[in-house]
């Protein structure tokens, strides 16, 4: 009699590669072979990964068909299993699984349409978090304003592409042919700030000196630091932080 | 001090038919505040923030709410996740649920996930990594868990302990409740050659804190074998009501939910499923008051 971990172990290598049957011996056949009895829990297994992932990945499955993107989902989950039972975290290698196909579907930007859906994902999901108020500054003493340090609200990522995947996905999620046929792939990279604010999902195109800026402010670095190296318009970008609630806190750097 | 099954404090369940809510009917709820008893959620899908969460909130204000969970492993020979854990405690407390359940599984080992309710050997061995598991979450939650009978495809050869007898044993050692899914029950009995009214009469009725109720699938092979499928994707099943009707003399009003979970139906399909589990209670109290 086989102990139980020994027997999970052995279970996991069958759901996971399919090819061993050591499991099989400690199955009860009568009627279905114990193949057959394990593949009904390891398509489950795997068709659950694949829809998860369907559902964070809606612009990829449109642009590269929903055939193509089973297949490639089934492949990723076979070599990317799940390691929590939260399935909203699963699936962040799939961009660049994507980028390593020969063929994705001849869909050049499949790979950067994926970034960028796993980053509006990860800001959808992220832990909730109070939005720092600006009346909440006026107790910093004006001596130390250069000591600020801000902390970015749990759902802002920083993302930069080679094409434009945030046009991209909006026009084939909405189903505008007309939007599509505007897109230019060759208008050069983006970049990107994303995040869940009280006004929802934003991602917002910004310039790179507003993206060095905005991406170093939520990253922790001191406001004299970066006011300094910045453009003359960082207290409007800063003003522009605040409101939108990408900050949730402040320290002041000793 | 673990709390009874019954009665629990704040948003407590009624002993009527609830609903498994879907993200799909978040705002039908909220607009529509359709006439439901209780509503159950699954845990994971709101062990993240934003809106899911937010709908939550206000849901519950209206509603009782049971967190059911599909992933926490209590089945697992080496222990459970703490991470995982720790996001149920911090959903339980912001949302005050009147149940807490998961199901008698297992779904990881080394640190890798499997999105489904794996089967588990009944055995003693198994008894003591099930009930040791049931006891560390009770502990960590501070409060009783209710545990559900799996609907299964597959029978180990060294397993020694019928499931109802397990399940009984379980319920006695930890304190835990029972999350009697007579659907599961039903499904098992047809695909391993049970007696599913044996199953029923075997449970301790003062355990039972809970009943599920839901659709499933026959699966046809070419050469006209059959196995049942247990996809939550379709309207109970007569046979199923007629299971439901003699758990409703057996085990008296308990808490009852209608589960869909693929293909989900407009709400008003969910609610008449309801309406129909409701009529089996009324039927059966206004029985034993009679007697």
């Amino acid at each position: 009699m086989p102990a139980l971990l020994e027997l999970q172990r052995s279970f996991s290598v069958f759901l996971l590669a399919s090819k061993d049957q050591e499991i099989g011996r400690h199955i009860q056949e009568d009627g279905f072979s114990a193949a057959e009895r394990l593949r009904i829990y390891r398509n489950t297994c795997r068709s659950t990964l694949v829809e998860a992932l369907r559902m964070t990945y809606p612009a990829v499955d449109r642009l590269a068909g929903s055939d193509f993107f089973s297949a490639a989902a089934e492949q990723f989950a076979e070599h990317h299993p799940a390691r929590s039972a939260y399935l909203n975290e699963y699936g962040s290698g799939f961009a660049d699984f994507l980028a390593g196909l020969d063929s994705a579907n001849g869909v050049p930007y499949l790979a950067d349409v994926a970034r960028f859906e796993w980053t509006l994902s990860v800001a959808a999901n992220a832990e909730d978090a109070p939005v720092l108020e600006p009346s909440a500054l006026l107790s910093v003493p004006p001596e130390e304003n250069g000591a600020l340090c801000f902390l970015g609200h749990p759902s802002v990522s920083f993302l930069e592409l080679a094409y434009p995947a945030d046009q991209i996905a909006d026009a084939v999620l909405s189903g505008n042919d007309a939007a599509m046929a505007e897109v230019d792939i060759s208008s050069g990279p983006v970049r990107l700030v994303v995040h869940r604010g009280p006004a929802g999902l934003e991602a917002e195109r910004l310039g790179l000196p507003a993206y060095r800026f905005v991406s170093r402010l939520c990253g922790g670095e001191a406001l004299g630091l970066l006011i300094e190296s910045a453009a003359d318009d960082a207290p409007a970008l800063l003003a522009e932080q605040l409101a939108k609630g990408r900050l949730t806190g402040f320290r002041i750097a000793k | 001090m673990i709390p009874s099954v019954h009665g629990q404090a704040g948003g407590s369940i009624p002993a009527q038919a609830g609903i498994g809510l879907r993200f799909q009917h978040h705002r039908a709820v909220l607009e529509e505040k359709p006439r439901v008893a209780w509503f159950e959620v699954h845990s994971e899908n709101y062990f993240g923030g934003g809106t899911p969460l937010r709908y939550l909130d206000t849901i519950r204000h209206d509603y009782p709410v049971s967190l059911h969970g599909v992933g926490l492993s209590l089945g697992s020979a080496e222990g459970l996740d703490e991470r995982h854990l720790a996001r149920l405690r911090r959903l339980m407390e912001r949302i005050e649920p009147g149940l807490v359940s998961e199901h008698l599984a297992w779904n990881a080992v080394d640190g890798t996930h499997f999105a489904d309710l794996l089967p588990l050997p009944l055995t003693e061995e198994t008894l003591s990594v099930v009930g040791r598991n049931i006891e560390v979450t009770q502990d960590f939650l501070g409060r009783q868990i209710l545990l559900e009978n799996p609907s299964s495809y597959l029978r180990y050869r060294h397993s020694s302990i019928p499931e109802w007898q397990f399940m009984a044993e379980i319920a006695e050692r930890t304190g835990c409740g029972i999350l009697c899914d007579v659907n599961n029950i039903f499904v098992s009995a047809c695909n391993h050659g049970f007696d599913a009214r044996h199953y029923l009469r075997s449970l301790p009725a003062e355990h039972i804190g809970e009943i599920h109720l839901a659709g499933h699938r026959m699966r046809s092979f070419d050469d006209g074998r059959s196995i049942r499928i247990d996809d939550h994707g379709s309207r109970v099943c007569d046979e199923v009501w007629q299971l439901y009707a003699f758990a409703t003399e057996r085990f008296g009003q308990v808490p009852t939910l209608i589960e869909w979970d693929t293909d989900v139906p407009a709400l008003s399909v969910l609610t008449e499923e309801a309406a129909k589990a409701q009529a089996i209670m009324d039927a059966q109290l206004r029985h034993a008051r009679a007697a």
